[in-house]
Parts: structure tokens; C-alpha cells; sequence
């Protein structure tokens, strides 16, 4: 016997899908039980009514469902083949350089008038973004000849910059 | 000489272009009608069954034999309609029956009546358009189950495998499905 409805084995008891145990216990309850005889029912009578009306449905054209199917099937084939195929890497390469230009070309002959308030500068809005950090910066004394760096001579006689700088502030104080 | 499923399932992971035909001219109707039951829509319905065998072509290599070939395939295609459906119905708000539609460990759904004929009279006189209509209300998961159930005759095990649930967890989401329906069909939708 059951201590409740044997709720979910109603359809598989209709359908022979039970073991003989469960099959056996679930045909006891049946017989003393109106309301899941009801349930099996209705449940029967649910599943065959999809079946006969949801599952009826205009079938396509099958000669031009394959076609179109052998169509996709070929166009994803060569897609992957044409991407990976290292001889083809340049061209993928090539692709992505010329819209990093397209981008950079956008950018740089962008119109100058804004419509709205001129925003402020970006390195202003970075600064006032990370004050902690630029507290750190600020330390630094290479920091303070920032504007050597734009001439690239500067970069290879980095590691004496930072001497110079102490000499500078100790001359200064 | 008819060969089997599995036996066309490794001719095509072989490349035999002839076997992948021959699948798909076997599977192509029952594909197709599930998926449009599925999916309550044609069109979405053949690019959807199409997609599962452009995925059965390409991974037939991986079809271990470990259930059936239509097991093994009905996956494919159920997973693919219920992508299909959360990717392009974000904005529907499925309606779900209570808020323990999926949950195999959620209180049980009060029968519709304990009375024996009214719900089976009510089924009956229902057109193929509130049909469709109530099983769009279903949970992904019970749709699929209830339509393995009505239109392909799947077991609960069967259902489970397509589904990557357990047998019991399947069992919980046909009755669901089949309670809810007979609640929508009966007007007692919340």
C-alpha cells in the first residue's frame, strides 16, 4: 500500500512501464481509490489528445527541407575550415588591422563640436578618480619628468632619472 | 539491407554522406513534429530540427552507444528547442503553475477534481488550439516531457535520458505537466 497518491507512477503504470512491484502496489491502490482512477484516466485521455491533435501538423515540403538542410550543412563545413586554416591567418590578421584603422581613422576625424557641455579632459577625470593611488605616483620621481618621456631617448637612461630627481629636490630645499 | 540507427550513426561520424541522409529521412518528421509542438511555431521548427542534425552530423563521432541512437538524438533536439526558447522568448514571461513547477521536492499539486467524468469530457471537447495554447504555459521541461510522452510514447527512463534528469525527476515532470494542463484547460489557471 501506498501512505499517499501514487501521483507520478499513474502514467507509468498506464503506460507498462512499472515493475511488477510497483505495478502490483499501484494496482491495489487503484482499486480502492476513486480519485486516482479519475487521475488516470483524465491522464490517458490528455496524452491521446495531444497526440492526436497538438502532434497534427502540416508536414513541409521534405525535398526542400534536405536541400536547404545540405545548404547549411555546407556553409557551416567551410566556415570553421576557412577561419583555422593557417594559411588564412594573415587574412584574419589583416581584417582586424584594417578595422583597428577604420577605428582610429573614425576617431581622429571625429567632428570637434559638441553638442552638449564640454566634458572635462580625460587625465583630469582620471584624477579625480584615483586620488590614492596618484598619492603613490606622486612619490615617484620619475613621475615628475613625465614629459621627458614623450622624447623616447629618454626611456633607454630611465635608471637615471630617479638619482637626478633627488639631486634636483635637495639642490631645491 | 536496413541498417540499424546506431549502425547509420557510425557510417556518418565515418563520413558516408549516404548514411547522414539516410537519418535524416528516418528522423526528419518526427524531428519536425516535435520540435513545432515544442515550439509552437513552424518555421522556428525546421531551423531548430535542422540545427539537430547539423549537430548530429557533426557529432556523431561522439555517440558512445551508451542509450539509443533516438535517445541520443531527441537530446539534441530537446536541449536545441529549449535554448531556442530561452533565447528568444526572454521577454514572455512563462507562466508557471505555483512556483514549484520544476522542483521534484515541492509540494504536490492538488488533483482538479476527484471526480471521476467531468475532467475527461472537458479534454476531449478541447481544439488543437487551446491544446497548444495550455502546453505553452508548461515549464520547459514538462512540455517536453508531457509532448515525449504523447507524441513519441518515450518512457520515463527515456525522457530522463533526454532530458539529463533522473527517472523520478522525469515522472514528477509528466505528472506536472498533465496536472497543470487539466488546471489551465479547466479554466483554473492562477
Amino acid at each position: 500500500m501506498f501512505a499517499k497518491h501514487p501521483e507520478t507512477a499513474l502514467v507509468p503504470y498506464l503506460r507498462g512501464e512499472l515493475d511488477r512491484d510497483e505495478h502490483s502496489r499501484v494496482e491495489s491502490h487503484l482499486e480502492t481509490c476513486a480519485r486516482c482512477r479519475a487521475s488516470i484516466e483524465s491522464s490517458a485521455s490528455m496524452l491521446r489528445e495531444i497526440s492526436e491533435k497538438v502532434a497534427q501538423i502540416p508536414e513541409p515540403d521534405w525535398i526542400r527541407y534536405r536541400a536547404q538542410l545540405r545548404r547549411r550543412l555546407a556553409a557551416r563545413r567551410e566556415q570553421p575550415q576557412t577561419w583555422w586554416r593557417p594559411e588564412y591567418s594573415w587574412m584574419s590578421l589583416a581584417a582586424a588591422g584594417a578595422l583597428a584603422a577604420t577605428i582610429a581613422l573614425t576617431i581622429a576625424i571625429r567632428p570637434t563640436q559638441q553638442l552638449g557641455p564640454t566634458p572635462p579632459p580625460v587625465d583630469q577625470l582620471a584624477l579625480e578618480d584615483a586620488p590614492a593611488d596618484l598619492g603613490l605616483l606622486r612619490d615617484y620621481p620619475v613621475v615628475e619628468h613625465l614629459d621627458l618621456l614623450e622624447n623616447y631617448d629618454e626611456i633607454s637612461n630611465l635608471d637615471q632619472l630617479a638619482p637626478a630627481a633627488s639631486r634636483n629636490e635637495k639642490s631645491s630645499s | 539491407m536496413e541498417f540499424s540507427d546506431e549502425e547509420l550513426c557510425r557510417q556518418v561520424a565515418g563520413g558516408e554522406a549516404s548514411a547522414f541522409d539516410a537519418l535524416v529521412e528516418r528522423y526528419q518528421a518526427r524531428a519536425y513534429r516535435l520540435a513545432c509542438s515544442i515550439l509552437g511555431n513552424e518555421a522556428d521548427a525546421r531551423d531548430v530540427s535542422q540545427d539537430a542534425f547539423i549537430r548530429l552530423y557533426e557529432a556523431a563521432s561522439r555517440f558512445d552507444e551508451r542509450s539509443k541512437f533516438s535517445t541520443w538524438f531527441h537530446r539534441i533536439l530537446v536541449n536545441l528547442c529549449i535554448d531556442h526558447q530561452r533565447r528568444n522568448r526572454w521577454w514572455r514571461k512563462m507562466v508557471p503553475i505555483g512556483k514549484r513547477d520544476d522542483d521534484p521536492d515541492a509540494p504536490e499539486i492538488d488533483f482538479p477534481s476527484d471526480a471521476p467524468g467531468p475532467d475527461v469530457e472537458i479534454i476531449r471537447g478541447e481544439s488543437a488550439g487551446r491544446l497548444r495554447g495550455a502546453l505553452d504555459k508548461l515549464s520547459a521541461n514538462q512540455r517536453a516531457a508531457v509532448l515525449m510522452q504523447a507524441e513519441e510514447g518515450f518512457t520515463s527512463r527515456e525522457i530522463a535520458e533526454v532530458l539529463g534528469c533522473s527517472e523520478a525527476t522525469a515522472r514528477v515532470h509528466v505528472h506536472r505537466g498533465i496536472a497543470a494542463l487539466k488546471k489551465i484547460l479547466k479554466g483554473e489557471e492562477p
